[in-house]
């Protein structure tokens, strides 16, 4: 066979795959969300209805503004906290030894964990009669010793934020570590020997190089970050009330469990606009690199 | 290093008069301490995970360090009414044939696009890293009706298909990144000798890529393994995986944080040991070729 067929017939069934499992539901999905798109009516997914979905989500539903703003604050920390706190850890191991070899290899085992269960797990920890983090918090703080922290709206919410930063400190601290790797270790050596301080030689050679690596990190947190849901689901499941409750969360309890798929397929592509602004920019990296 | 440098003898390193290798100490103990709490935070939650599954139920209760080790939660989740058995057994098929279904085709793409230039080869690549993005529950509320419709529902079958949905973009884009990594040379000598493409690419290229192709092979199969959303929308009964049985162990006083860190370790443990394996590549996987 010519290299010339042969080359689209060996891409033809990963690109039948992926428009299959991928491309039809992103279409259907938005197909759907003009529709009245209510499960328990037959007929009603056929049934056109306008820009109505977008509009109530719009005006009529806090509880829609509220998953908006959760997941919003809740990127925006999770974001943050991971990145500065991953990028102090990798300076601490990136010199390497056998000590910080060790350590690095330790930190692939909370990002074999299925989210579900780091969710169970936090949720264990923060008992308030049994849990080892509630007792820990109630010793240092002791204002927060009575509390019971996921009936708590906001120490709830600080609880689902710390097991995500927990959860993903260790893949962005290996990622920064590969970064660190790539700092010219001579330039640095010779800011030192000019008399520039620790501080300095982090904010005028390491931060700049490392921005680049910085940059993917921060874009796929925040990817992650916005499609939060399999932790929050067994953490808090969204409570107490809607405390917790992320846009996926929002969506999910809207198409599965009160059946009005319609409106939740119109909410869910609402979540997909920031989406492609954050692929389009992790694209940009990735194809500089190959 | 267990005891903490005080904060004097921080201070201690500010003031003058100090040797530069004291300041070196110093600044080595800061490290190892720092270093020292993050493996702490870390490992906490797990080894809790790991202590509360061999707690009895009265213990498990309790805020204890010490107690007597029993084996019973092990036996107890694999009994009625909880069977994980037949969830351990719905997740290895599930994540084992998407594997075994991704990892070919993946492999066919990733070779044509490492290799070959193609009409249109950018914006396909494009596509395929985008839809690792997008959201889970966007792509699951039309799989949900039809799957409804045609009978899919709490099957394996249906919950195989969209896991590939998962996968796809990971394998095709960390088997690309393995494959750009195997010189052409071999191949093009090949090629002269009258060898055809289909079989270099059997006979030279799957080899040299073999160890790549079970890298993505696990990287995929811990994903699979991991997936809730999908699970927890498309299955009640029948084809239940074991992330969405955790939420079996309710009873009507509250969780069984003993049983549940039984299942608990049993959904993480073969993951660690996975995970562990291919850890050189992890990151590679995950950024899909962004950070190398």
């Amino acid at each position: 066979m010519r290299d010339n067929t042969l080359k689209y017939l060996l891409v033809l069934p990963a690109v039948l795959v992926v428009f299959a499992t991928a491309v039809w539901p992103l279409i259907e999905s938005l197909r759907l969300s003009f529709t009245v798109g209510r499960l328990n009516r037959p007929g009603s997914l056929d049934q056109y209805l306008g820009w109505e979905n977008f509009t109530w989500a719009f005006s009529q539903e806090p509880a829609f503004w509220n998953s908006v703003w959760v997941t919003t604050v809740y990127t925006f920390l999770t974001v943050a906290l991971t990145t500065v706190l991953a990028l102090g850890l990798a300076m601490l191991l990136a010199p390497g030894g056998r000590f910080r070899s060790g350590v690095q290899t330790l930190l692939i085992l909370p990002f074999a964990m299925s989210p579900a269960l780091i969710g169970v797990s936090f949720r264990f920890m923060f008992n308030p009669e049994f849990g080892l983090f509630d007792a820990f918090f109630g010793v240092i703080i002791p204002p927060l010793a009575d509390v019971s922290w996921l009936a708590d709206p906001v120490l709830a919410f600080a609880v689902c934020v710390m097991a995500d930063v927990w959860g993903w400190i260790p893949f962005l601290t290996l990622v920064l570590i590969g970064g660190l790797a790539s700092v010219p270790q001579d330039t640095i050596e010779a800011a030192q020997v000019d008399g520039a301080s620790g501080w300095r030689v982090f904010r005028d050679i390491t931060l700049p190089q490392l921005a680049p690596v910085l940059a993917v990190v921060i874009i796929l947190k925040s990817i992650f970050s916005l499609k939060t849901f399999d932790q929050i689901f067994m953490l808090t499941n969204g409570g107490p009330g809607t405390a917790t409750q992320t846009l996926s969360h929002y969506i999910y309890f809207n198409g599965m469990k009160y059946g009005q798929i319609g409106y939740a397929a119109s909410v869910a592509w609402l979540m997909v606009i920031p989406m492609i602004f954050l692929t389009y920019a992790y694209a940009k990296f990735v194809f500089r690199k190959n | 290093m267990t005891t903490s440098p005080t904060s004097d003898q921080q201070n201690s390193g500010r003031r003058s008069g100090i040797t530069g290798k004291q300041k070196k100490r110093i600044s080595w103990a800061l490290q190892s301490f720092l270093i020292l709490i993050a493996i702490i935070i870390m490992l906490t939650p797990i080894v809790w995970i790991f202590m509360a599954a061999f707690k009895t139920h009265v213990d498990v209760y309790q805020l204890k360090l010490f107690f007597t080790p029993t084996l019973e939660n092990f036996g107890l989740v694999f009994d009625a009414p909880y069977y994980l058995g037949d969830k351990l057994l719905n997740s290895t098929i599930v994540a084992f044939v998407t594997v075994v279904f991704a990892i070919p085709i993946a492999t066919m793409a990733a070779y044509s696009f490492s290799r070959f230039e193609l009409r249109g080869e950018t914006a396909m690549l494009v596509i395929i890293l985008a839809t690792q993005f997008v959201p889970a529950v966007v792509i699951i509320l039309p799989f949900f009706v039809m799957f409804r419709d045609i009978g899919l529902l709490d099957t394996r079958l249906g919950l195989i298909l969209v896991n590939l949905a998962i996968v796809m973009p990971f394998a095709i884009w960390m088997i690309k990144g393995f494959i750009d990594g195997i010189p052409m040379e071999t191949e093009e000598a090949a090629m002269v000798d009258g060898s055809s493409r289909i079989q270099v690419i059997r006979n030279i290229v799957l080899p040299m890529a073999a160890p790549g192709l079970l890298t993505a092979g696990i990287f995929c199969f811990i994903i699979a393994w991991n997936e809730f959303l999908f699970a927890l929308i498309l299955t009640n009964k029948d084809a239940v995986t074991l992330p969405i049985g955790l939420a079996l162990f309710k009873a009507e006083e509250g969780d069984l944080w003993n049983l549940l860190s039984a299942a608990g370790i049993i959904i993480m443990l073969p993951m660690f040991v996975l995970a562990l394996i291919i850890r050189k590549y992890f990151v590679q996987g995950m950024t899909m070729g962004a950070v190398r």
